[in-house]
């Protein structure tokens, strides 16, 4: 079946609003690497009385849908507090652009979570507010709800496809998931979990068995 | 398609040449006869078959009654592998192939291993060569097949077909040598005697021919049993109804490719050139997947634009009407990056930004100005918008 894009999304990609950086901003972070598929780092310029997000800026390395997904994240970031801004969802980024195909819903979540990111970053640095990466399942399973399953666009943990997490003494992790081996997404699937584990600087190792 | 629309993308499919569809008309209206003895419909249409056998066979060599038509080069690859496997197995059980083999073949065999039979896959260089050491090391006495795909369908490396045969020679039994010749037929000179092949397959609508047509063909003594079964009216290998006017179609798409064969080549090759001269003048940080230019099939060229995504750079030329194919991750059905750029060394990254170009009869000298034209422009904004590469630029 063809896959294809919304109307917003092509609009959004073709004319894509807050590209750039900020010159000296307030916060920043970048999700996402070139080394395994796209990359996106979001600039912010946050009134520190207000906390309203006065600019927001975005530079995308990606597809079409990282694009567009950037686009209108940091339009409906643009003008609110920094509390209201960090509600905003990927469902709810999907959604804006008139839907997204499921094998692009990662492009999403990765545009949501560099919002956040960003956010975290300002609160670190002018609120004090410490960035907890300990190493614990709590933690663990918030990570790994940013890992969609590309057939769906579903994350891995809502699909109850994540079966048990393990943490030892020496900061190993073990995850098992129930998907084939033979599935066409488990490399994607892999990948995005290495990555979303190395936002935890203790851990020692991550192994990934199938059940 | 309108003829603004400039179409670098002949290796998925081509436009049907409009000889091509002139010479099979007149099989879809009047003449939809099947071919037959004795009477004047039916042997009219069996001496057009077996003129395009003779069409076919002339054009690489080989003898009129080794070619099959069938349904397509997917069709054609699983008669003659799981045809000479079957075929052989009480010799043994073992196949060689590689990791920079098209899908269509690899699906074959990995469809076999599960009946039970078992395959070596040799690496490629970074070029896109077979590794010929690993070939000589993966022979075992059970080895009964060997299949490789003749010019990449991504990188055009063409492989050295008579070394790979003479490494097969060397066994002290028969190993048959089955190329995937789709995208070498038409594009580089093909031999089948000389190159030593057993077996070749063949997709014509790679060649401005009709979709749904393929050619087999068979070195006649080759040990092969028929993997599809039905009434066999003209091949024992492909039962049963004939497509009449895909075969005359396919001799038409033929006739035409070989025609001037030397000429038709020159002009993919002038093309291919200007194509890469251009990009490689007006487009920074543009590097080349697969070997040199002139070591490669005259309709392939293969470039990873740095700092950009493939999928983005082929949707900016869509809304330019000019249409490319890329071996991005975000393009694929699976999310992985081309398997043939990350089994010749590519990073994740240049797999990303690579972007395939081939060509046929119908591109012109015009579009390619139109086409680097709209390249640069998407470059250039594409890497405005992208975080990486910054102070290389």
């Amino acid at each position: 079946m063809a896959i294809k894009y919304s109307e917003l999304v092509i609009e959004h990609f073709k004319n894509p609003h807050n590209v750039g950086t900020i010159d000296k901003p307030d916060a920043s972070a970048t999700e996402g690497s070139p080394a395994c598929g796209d990359q996106l780092t979001v600039y912010l310029k946050v009134n520190s009385e207000t906390q309203i997000i006065e600019d927001i800026k975005f530079q995308s390395y990606g597809c079409a849908s990282n694009i567009a997904t950037a686009s209108i994240i940091t339009d409906l970031a643009m003008g609110r507090n920094i509390e209201a801004a960090k509600q905003i969802t990927w469902k709810q980024a999907a959604d804006e652009l008139g839907g997204l195909p499921p094998i692009k819903m990662h492009c999403s979540v990765l545009a949501v979570d560099a919002l956040r990111s960003a956010i975290k970053n300002w609160e670190h640095k002018h609120l004090g507010k410490e960035i907890d990466d300990s190493l614990n399942k709590k933690n663990i399973v918030k990570e790994l709800q940013k890992v969609i399953y590309g057939q769906v666009g579903v994350d891995i943990v809502s699909l109850k496809l994540l079966k048990y997490i393990g943490v030892d003494e020496k900061n190993n992790v073990l995850l098992e998931l129930a998907i084939k081996k033979d599935d066409p997404f488990l490399d994607d699937v892999k990948n995005e979990i290495n990555e979303r584990m190395e936002k935890f600087p203790k851990i020692a190792s991550v192994k990934i068995s199938l059940v | 398609m309108s003829s603004k629309e400039v179409y670098l993308d002949s290796c998925k499919t081509s436009r049907l040449a409009p000889e091509v569809l002139d010479a099979m008309m007149p099989y879809l209206t009047e003449k939809y006869w099947y071919p037959g003895s004795f009477t004047s419909i039916g042997t009219e249409i069996a001496e057009v078959i077996e003129e395009a056998q003779e069409t076919v066979a002339r054009s690489m060599n080989a003898k009129p009654e080794e070619i099959t038509f069938t349904s397509g080069g997917t069709d054609a690859n699983n008669i003659a592998i799981q045809g000479i496997l079957q075929a052989n197995r009480e010799r043994g059980r073992h196949f060689i192939c590689s990791n920079v083999s098209h899908p269509s073949v690899l699906a074959v065999f990995q469809g076999m291993e599960k009946q039970g039979f078992e395959g070596t896959y040799i690496s490629a260089n970074k070029d896109g060569y077979l590794n010929l050491d690993e070939l000589k090391a993966a022979i075992r006495p059970d080895t009964i097949l060997a299949a490789f795909t003749h010019v990449n369908h991504i990188l055009g490396t063409i492989q050295d077909v008579k070394a790979i045969r003479n490494i097969l020679d060397q066994a002290d039994h028969k190993i048959y040598l089955f190329m995937d010749s789709c995208e070498a037929y038409t594009k580089i000179p093909l031999d089948v005697e000389e190159l030593g092949i057993d077996s070749l397959s063949i997709s014509v609508h790679k060649f401005n021919g009709p979709k749904g047509m393929g050619i087999l063909y068979v070195k006649k003594g080759t040990e092969i049993v028929p993997t599809q079964f039905g009434i066999t009216r003209l091949y024992k290998l492909k039962p049963g109804a004939i497509n009449v006017p895909g075969i005359v179609g396919t001799a038409k798409a033929v006739e035409i490719a070989f025609t001037n064969f030397d000429q038709n080549t020159r002009s993919l090759r002038e093309l291919q050139k200007l194509l890469y001269d251009e990009i490689m003048k007006r487009i920074p940080d543009a590097v080349l997947n697969g070997p040199p230019l002139e070591e490669r099939s005259p309709a392939h060229l293969n470039v990873t634009f740095r700092y950009i995504e493939g999928e983005a750079i082929m949707m900016m030329l869509d809304f330019n009407k000019i249409h490319v194919e890329t071996g991005s991750a975000c393009s694929s059905k699976d999310l992985r990056p081309n398997y043939i750029l990350m089994n010749t060394g590519r990073t994740h990254e240049e797999s990303h930004g690579s972007v395939r170009f081939t060509l046929d009869r119908f591109v012109t000298k015009e579009d390619i100005p139109k086409t680097v034209d709209a390249l640069e422009k998407t470059a250039k904004e594409l890497r405005r918008r992208s975080p990486l590469g910054k102070k290389e630029q």
